[in-house]
This record gives structure tokens, C-alpha cells and sequence, in this order.
């Protein structure tokens, strides 16, 4: 089964590295955006070296390491499956001699190599242009990866949940424009978390997106204690199991009782 | 035990009643108003391994509904069906390994890849062993001549070449079983009889059972041997096709070269059993129940009025026998 999701993780990489152009654009688009981010902060640093306890090495490293995961995250397969649905090309995709879900597993982790190839390019250029700080450790950097393939998972699971909901309205724009800024405010895409009112920080500790960028960063600067990771991967696994069972029973339901466009 | 079987086949779509507005959309929420229609009514049939069988029914009569429930695509309201001893809509995934389906213009084909690229997904997806892949991909390629198409990028294809890749991609797997909804629509004459030839000897060679729906009546008349016809979600005929036509196809179409007519033959022929389809100064076309008249009696009838210099008899074609039915001139007993 996993040769076979790698298969069509292949293709699926395969096919957008023909828009290579594309790619070039988004590297060249994120080193902008972290450019104008190091100014930002260069500017509130000028007075004093430590904010909220954190240098400008720090915050510099962590934009970077922000935006260069940012498409692992949050480019995903929810339009390329709200689109397939509208169009009725799911036909197709549910005559597929493997699950629904295994095979826009393939499709994720196809797109996750491009994010992955853009982020790191990113990431390279970045860092000898501003300068980053280097992981705590080897075992923090590996736990690092690992936390963020959960990630991948969560995430993929709410992108099959949000491209669903085109089998019952006609359009997943509004819900994904809602998705992005949820993920963006509560993964710290946009500050660290730890700069946010308290509120919203307990918010941010329930739901799983902090623990796609904010949760990995912390860990490569080697914050968290070894149970405070454990606590992390158990949490992520419980969302993983429940967003896979929410998105089965949706599934389940719409295969059943929706009549697919075409044919 | 039928490699297909259906039984009593029943599927009622809800239409939901929408009204315009704000109020009407909230109404709706509320209380939520459903109109049903009933696509397939009541359907029965069971068809052999091997068998080519022609589905056929005017827009609208429910073909492509009972083939998404046959594929499992879609849950039958009522009745029963067993793909090879699976209820495919319940065993989605098993039953889909034992299938192959064309839905009109949808295509399995990865957009922006040369085509080989898809079929060697197939490969990987289906488990095919390299002696199968090889095998077939070499037999597909030399009856829809595919050559120069495998390493061209699917959306650099032309409908036609599309959909002779789309349906070598289908069989790539040695099905058991396979639905082609519509696979000729759009299609140029060339590519048509492309397509029908490789239906034809897969089906002879390889023992897949084929199920073909189709406008174009040529389809059924070069390819298959068993016509089922659906009308308004019922089945209306379910037979060998020469059967078919002995049944209804009762009508000859006689032409007669002609000159010297002293008459409109229309007119004074009107109490004749038969009908003038189109009249010239010298040339007649005459419809006639070959149960009722014999050729003899018509050639008799019109040599009153002219003579005859040559005549061409023929048999009424699938496709007019069709459209009688559906203007309801055949009643079927
Ligand atoms: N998704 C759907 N929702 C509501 N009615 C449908 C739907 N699909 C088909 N129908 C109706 O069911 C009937 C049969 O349609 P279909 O099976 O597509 O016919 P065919 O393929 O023979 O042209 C038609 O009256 C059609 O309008
Ligand atoms: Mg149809």
C-alpha cells in the first residue's frame, strides 16, 4: 500500500514540476516576504536586544524557518479535491483500486515534495543572506521532522474534511479562506504565539495547529522538555485518529446519499 | 450463477425545491422540499461472463444512473446487484479491482504527463505483473495505434486520441467487467470504428464482459449482440439484436425507379396499406408491414400508375425501428 501511495506521490510531483516557473516564483515571492519581516524586526530591535526573551537572531531565525515551512503546511490538497468533486473527475478517483483517502494521501505528499523543494531552497538562500541560528540538536532536529510529518497528517485530514464540503455547496473558497487564516493565526505564521493575549494562547493549546510551525520551531531551538514533546506527538495522534474518523463518517455519508455530477 | 446480476433495481433521486431569496433559502432550510424522480424503475437483468451487451435508451432514460449503481458510484434506492458475487457499492474498493469504467469526457489520465506515464500508475496501482503490462500495452498499441501518442502530454491530445488512450487505460488491467458510458460521443467516424474494433476483439480474446451505452446506433449494430433497452427507467427489450430486429423490425423500405406517371401515387393510393414516404416524377419511396403486404402487392399497387424501370428493397435499420418506438407507433406486447 505505501509503495503504491508513493507511486502516486511520484506522479503527482512529477506533474507540477512541469510548472517549474511556478515554483522559481514562490522561492523568489518568500524571500520578499522574509526580508520585509528582518526589517520589521530590525526596526523594534534597534532600542533593546532582548524582546520577550527572545534576540533578533532568534526572531530572524524563526521567520525564516516560518516561511520555509509554510507551504509543507498549508498548501494542500483541499481545492485540488473540492474541484475534482465539482467537476465530477471524483468518478474517477473513486473507481481506484485503493481508498479514497490513501490515494489523496499520494496526492499530499506529491504536493508536500514541491513545498518541500521550495521551502528548503528558501530556507538555503535565507540563511546566508540574513544568517540563521542552527538547531539545538541532532535529536532536536530529528524530532523536529517528526513532529512535522504529524503535522502533515493533521492538516491533510482537515483539507479532506474542508474538500468535502463541495459535495453539498458549490464552492469551498469561503471555508478555505476561513481554514488559512485560522491555520496562519494559530500555528504562529504570523507572530510567535507567545506574543499573543492569553486567551487566545489557550486557544491556540487546544487545537492542533500550533504544533505545525509553532510547536517544530520551538523544538529545533530546543525549548521543550522530553515530556512536554511527548505530550505534543500524543496530542497530535489523538487529532490525527479523531480527524480521521470525522473525515471517514463524512465520507461515508456523502458516497451514499450524494449524486456526483456528470456523466 | 450470472457474472452480473440485477434484480429489481430501483433509483429515485430527490431534487431539492429551492426557492429564490433570502426568505425562500431560509424556508428551505426549515422545511426542506424534495421532488423525486425516479431514473430507474424497477429493473431486472442478468448478463453472462463474455457477454457484449448494448445499453440503449433515448437522453434521459436512465442508462448512465444504472451504470454508476453497477459500478458502485452510486447506493440503489431499492433492489439488488451482485458484480461477480460483490455488491459493488458495498465492497467499493474489491469490487473496483475487478472493473473498468469510461464516463463520457472524464478521463483517468494525468493532465500535464506523457500518457505512459499514466498507464505505468495503472501498472503500480493494479499490481500487474511485467509480462501482463508488456502484453497488453503492446496489443493496445497496435489496435488503437497508439505509438505516437504515448509520449505526448495528455493535454496536448486531441478528443479522439484521448479517448483511445483513455480507453486503452481502462482494459490496461485485465478486467472482469467493463461500463462504457458513452465512450464514442464526440468522436469522428475513424476513431469510432478504431474503437469499436478494439472492443470487439478484447471481448472475443480476452472473455471481458462489456457494457456499452451508446447514442450512436452504429455502435450497437457493429459491436454487440445483446440489446437491452431502457425507456423512462424501465427496460423495454432485453435480446439477441437480430431478435430485436425480427420483433419490431417488421417494415420494408422498397424504392422504385419510375417514369411516365400518370398520377400523384400518394393521393390515389391512400387507402393502400402503405405508406409513400417520398414521391418524384420518377422516383417513389414506400413503406409497408411485411406481416400485411408482399413485395408483389406493392410493385402491383404502383404499376398502375407508372411504370417501373428498377427497384432496391431494403430492411429497416436499428436506428429507424428506434424511433418508432419512442414515438410510440410499435406497441409492445
Ligand atoms: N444527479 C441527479 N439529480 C437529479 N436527477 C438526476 C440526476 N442524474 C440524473 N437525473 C435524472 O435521472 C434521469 C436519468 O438520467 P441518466 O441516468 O443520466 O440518463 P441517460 O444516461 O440515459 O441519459 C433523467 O431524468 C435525469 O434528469
Ligand atoms: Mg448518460
Amino acid at each position: 500500500m505505501i509503495k503504491k501511495i508513493l507511486a502516486i506521490a511520484k506522479q503527482e510531483t512529477s506533474e507540477n514540476l512541469y510548472y517549474r516557473f511556478d515554483l522559481a516564483l514562490y522561492i523568489f515571492n518568500f524571500i520578499i516576504q522574509i526580508t520585509v519581516y528582518v526589517f520589521i524586526w530590525l526596526a523594534v530591535y534597534k532600542n533593546g536586544n532582548q524582546i520577550l526573551g527572545m534576540s533578533f537572531e532568534q526572531i530572524t531565525t524563526y521567520y525564516i524557518l516560518v516561511v520555509s515551512l509554510s507551504p509543507i503546511i498549508d498548501w494542500g490538497i483541499n481545492e485540488t479535491l473540492g474541484n475534482s468533486i465539482r467537476e465530477g473527475e471524483i468518478l474517477k478517483e473513486l473507481l481506484n483500486p485503493i481508498s479514497f483517502f490513501c490515494y489523496y494521501f499520494g496526492i499530499r505528499i506529491g504536493e508536500m515534495i514541491e513545498a518541500l523543494i521550495v521551502g528548503v531552497i528558501t530556507f538555503f538562500i535565507c540563511s546566508l543572506l540574513f544568517g540563521v541560528l542552527p538547531p539545538s540538536g541532532i535529536i532536536n532536529f530529528l524530532i523536529f521532522l517528526v513532529v512535522i510529518c504529524l503535522a502533515v497528517i493533521v492538516v491533510y485530514f482537515f483539507e479532506i474534511i474542508i474538500g468535502m464540503i463541495a459535495f453539498y455547496t458549490n464552492s469551498v473558497w469561503g471555508i478555505e479562506i476561513f481554514k488559512r487564516s485560522i491555520l496562519n493565526i494559530f500555528s504562529g505564521m504570523i507572530a510567535p504565539i507567545t506574543l499573543f493575549p492569553e486567551f487566545l494562547q489557550k486557544i491556540a493549546n487546544l487545537l492542533p495547529f500550533k504544533d505545525c510551525i509553532y510547536t517544530p520551531i520551538s523544538i529545533y531551538f530546543g525549548e521543550l522538555s522530553n515530556i512536554e514533546i511527548l505530550q505534543v506527538i500524543l496530542k497530535q495522534c489523538i487529532w490525527i485518529v479523531a480527524l480521521y474518523i470525522i473525515a471517514k463518517i463524512i465520507f461515508n455519508k456523502a458516497v451514499k446519499n450524494i449524486t456526483i455530477n456528470g456523466g | 450463477m450470472a457474472l452480473i446480476e440485477v434484480k429489481d433495481l430501483v433509483k429515485k433521486y430527490k431534487i431539492s425545491q429551492k426557492k429564490h431569496g433570502v426568505v425562500g433559502y431560509i424556508k428551505h432550510l426549515i422545511h426542506p422540499k424534495y421532488k423525486e424522480v425516479t431514473a430507474v424503475n424497477n429493473i431486472s437483468f442478468n448478463i453472462e461472463e463474455g457477454e457484449l451487451v448494448g445499453y440503449i435508451g433515448e437522453n434521459g432514460a436512465g442508462k448512465s444512473t444504472t451504470i454508476k449503481m453497477l459500478t458502485g458510484l452510486l447506493t440503489p434506492t431499492s433492489g439488488k446487484i451482485e458484480v461477480n458475487g460483490i455488491v459493488p457499492n458495498e465492497k467499493r474498493i474489491q469490487n473496483n479491482k475487478q472493473i473498468g469504467a469510461v464516463f463520457g469526457q472524464k478521463t483517468q489520465l494525468w493532465w500535464d504527463l506523457p500518457v505512459i506515464e499514466s498507464f505505468k500508475l495503472i501498472k503500480k496501482m493494479y499490481d500487474l505483473s511485467d509480462k501482463e503490462y508488456e502484453e497488453n500495452l503492446e496489443k493496445f498499441t497496435k489496435i488503437l495505434d497508439l505509438k505516437d501518442l504515448l509520449d505526448k502530454q495528455v493535454k496536448n491530445l486531441s478528443l479522439g486520441q484521448k479517448m483511445r488512450c483513455e480507453i486503452a487505460a481502462t482494459f490496461l488491467h485485465n478486467p472482469k467487467v467493463v461500463y462504457l458510458d458513452e465512450p464514442t460521443i464526440g468522436l469522428d467516424i475513424l476513431v469510432k470504428e478504431n474503437i469499436r474494433k478494439f472492443i470487439k476483439d478484447i471481448n472475443k480474446e480476452q472473455k471481458t464482459t462489456i457494457i456499452l451505452t451508446t447514442h450512436d446506433l452504429k455502435d450497437i449494430e457493429e459491436v454487440c449482440d445483446r440489446i437491452i433497452l431502457i425507456d423512462k427507467g424501465n427496460i423495454i427489450y432485453d435480446g439477441e439484436k437480430e431478435n430485436f430486429k425480427n420483433e419490431y423490425g417488421k417494415h420494408i423500405i422498397a424504392e422504385f425507379i419510375i417514369e411516365n406517371k400518370s398520377k400523384n401515387i400518394t393521393l390515389e393510393t391512400s387507402e393502400e396499406e402503405f405508406e409513400v414516404i417520398e414521391e418524384s416524377e420518377n422516383s417513389i419511396k414506400i413503406k409497408f408491414n411485411h406481416d400485411k403486404l408482399t413485395v408483389m402487392d406493392v410493385v402491383k399497387s404502383v404499376s398502375n400508375y407508372c411504370e417501373i424501370l428498377d427497384m432496391h428493397i431494403q430492411e429497416e435499420g436499428l436506428e429507424e425501428i428506434l424511433k418508432e418506438i419512442y414515438r410510440g407507433e410499435i406497441i409492445n406486447d
